[in-house]
């Protein structure tokens, strides 16, 4: 793969988006700060929680969260969009999802400098275990790598999956600890049962524990969402090995 | 050896935009329809050897864009072997240009191309004010391709897969655009590189611009290589046999008719 072409090319991506709108940027920015300001009032009076507390703890998880599901989006149409190319020259396949996924995470690096401001204001104690953030992103930024291959592969070849992925994207992010917390269900409920069973109770926790526990993530929280992650980045790969072949005769 | 390819097979499904669905692909699984092919391939073999000049001919839906996709390394055939000396400089110039994003000017298309051809950044710079002055874009280089006519849109692409110095060039019918003065100027440029060793694949339905300029000709037909010789002979072959068609059809027709 020409690493030349996939810098240029991711380049020339970012100076594309934001040649014309010096605004873009600035809403990319403001867009997850209103996101969590707004999602923090709603659900600290639902939850009757301390909105102050609640803010805190949403804040954890949901911009990686936002971070992955964003990606998966960008990701989708990455191998489609690059037919412009694909039927030209001879050029590795790959490039495309990747080249998306590095705009997606620079965005993200920007955006959570600002939400961290904004958390780093609500938060009275800060602890040691903020260190840890930056490598709790890995997790996160493997598994969108990985799921958003997966999905850009597919998608060349059933044109009406995007529906089925925000599906599931929904479901997956509504039954998973981002919105609520794990200790509102009993210990031995069966809901609680199913939570330790949820994978991304596993990632959330990455971002949870240090910031609103003040504790370090367990074993389990790095084992599961490292092996997950792994997993999801391997079978991109390997679909996409597999068939880029096949991919001239369907873009 | 530059190209080597053997027993290739390339099929194309037909109506395939019915089929890009998850719909449809449940709703064969019920019917099991499949669906119609059209061999645009059947079996090729072929090689080619370095600093050969190849033209290839043949009616349109011969197969011979998909051939030159083949050697371009963009097309895996769904059967067969291909190979393509590696560490070359390989440029295909497939109908009406290298690929091209229609959002970014023509400069950064260049880079973004050149570096596919696997040139650095450091060697395109130098490059590529020569290919604008080529090109004769000067004025339009920094303005999105979407904007340029059929006729700059060549020219940029032939500019720059000239001026690169490819080692192995395939271009196809790119000679219908651009006007008399810039294709003469093409002409010059494509025979210096032959003349310096590049080896060559035309894909024309310019059939004495093949002759003069080609050492091998190809005709293929409906997906196979009906004859593979010295131009002027195959030439004359594939005149003689396709002229002879169409006459046979057009008095065919007016048999019936009286």
């Amino acid at each position: 793969m020409s690493k030349t072409f996939l810098y240029l090319y991711t380049r020339s991506q970012l100076k594309l988006k934001y040649r014309h709108t010096y605004l873009g940027f600035l809403w990319n920015l403001l867009e997850p700060a209103s996101y969590l300001i707004v999602l923090s009032i709603v659900f600290a009076v639902v939850n009757r929680m301390n909105i102050r507390n609640y803010a805190v703890y949403l804040f954890g998880a949901l911009v990686a969260w936002r971070y992955f599901e964003r990606t998966v989006g960008l990701m989708m149409e990455s191998i489609v969009g690059g037919d412009w190319l694909l039927k030209k020259m001879p050029v590795s396949p790959f490039v495309f999802p990747l080249s998306r996924w590095l705009i997606a995470s620079v965005e993200f690096l920007f955006a959570f400098a600002v939400v961290l401001g904004l958390f780093l204001v609500l938060k009275q104690d800060w602890t040691i275990h903020l260190v840890v953030l930056p490598l709790a992103m890995i997790p996160w930024a493997v598994l969108g790598l990985g799921t958003g291959m997966i999905c850009a592969v597919v998608f060349v070849f059933f044109r009406d999956i995007r529906q089925v992925v925000q599906m599931l994207l929904m479901f997956v992010f509504f039954t998973s600890p981002i919105l609520f917390e794990a200790d509102l269900f009993k210990e031995h409920s069966l809901q609680a049962a199913l939570l330790r069973l949820h994978p991304v109770t596993y990632f959330a926790a990455l971002f949870q524990k240090p910031l609103y526990y003040a504790v370090w993530p367990g074993v389990a929280d790095w084992a599961v969402s490292i092996g997950i992650s792994g997993l999801s980045l391997l079978a991109g790969w390997l679909l996409l090995n597999r068939l880029k072949g096949r991919l001239y005769f369907y873009l | 050896m530059i190209f080597s390819i053997a027993n290739v097979h390339v099929a194309f499904a037909r109506n395939i935009l019915a089929q890009r669905s998850l719909k449809s692909a449940l709703a064969g699984l019920f019917t099991h329809t499949a669906a119609p092919r059209f061999l645009a391939l059947n079996d090729v073999s072929l090689e080619i050897g370095e600093s050969e000049h190849v033209g290839v001919i043949g009616r349109n839906g011969a197969g011979k864009s998909t051939l030159l996709r083949v050697l371009a390394g963009v097309i895996a055939p769904q059967e067969g072997t291909v190979f393509a000396a590696s560490g070359k400089h390989i440029v295909p110039l497939l109908e009406l240009g290298i690929g091209f994003h229609p959002d970014l000017s023509g400069r950064e298309n260049c880079y973004l191309a050149g570096s596919l051809m696997g040139y650095s950044i450091r060697e395109l710079d130098g490059r590529i004010p020569s290919i604008i002055r080529f090109s004769e874009l000067e004025e339009f280089i920094d303005e999105p391709v979407k904007g340029y006519s059929s006729g700059m849109y060549a020219r940029l692409a032939f500019a720059l897969a000239t001026d690169v110095e490819p080692e192995v060039l395939l271009v196809d019918e790119v000679f219908g655009v651009g006007d008399e003065f810039f294709m003469r100027k093409c002409i010059v440029r494509m025979q210096r590189l032959m003349k310096a060793g590049a080896t060559t694949v035309f894909v024309s339905h310019n059939l004495d611009f093949l002759v003069a300029q080609c050492d091998r000709l190809i005709w293929l037909d409906r997906g196979r290589i009906v004859a593979d010789g010295k131009p002027s002979e195959v030439a004359a072959e594939y005149r003689r046999a396709e002229g002879s068609h169409s006459i046979r059809h057009g008095s065919a027709g007016s048999a019936v008719r009286t």
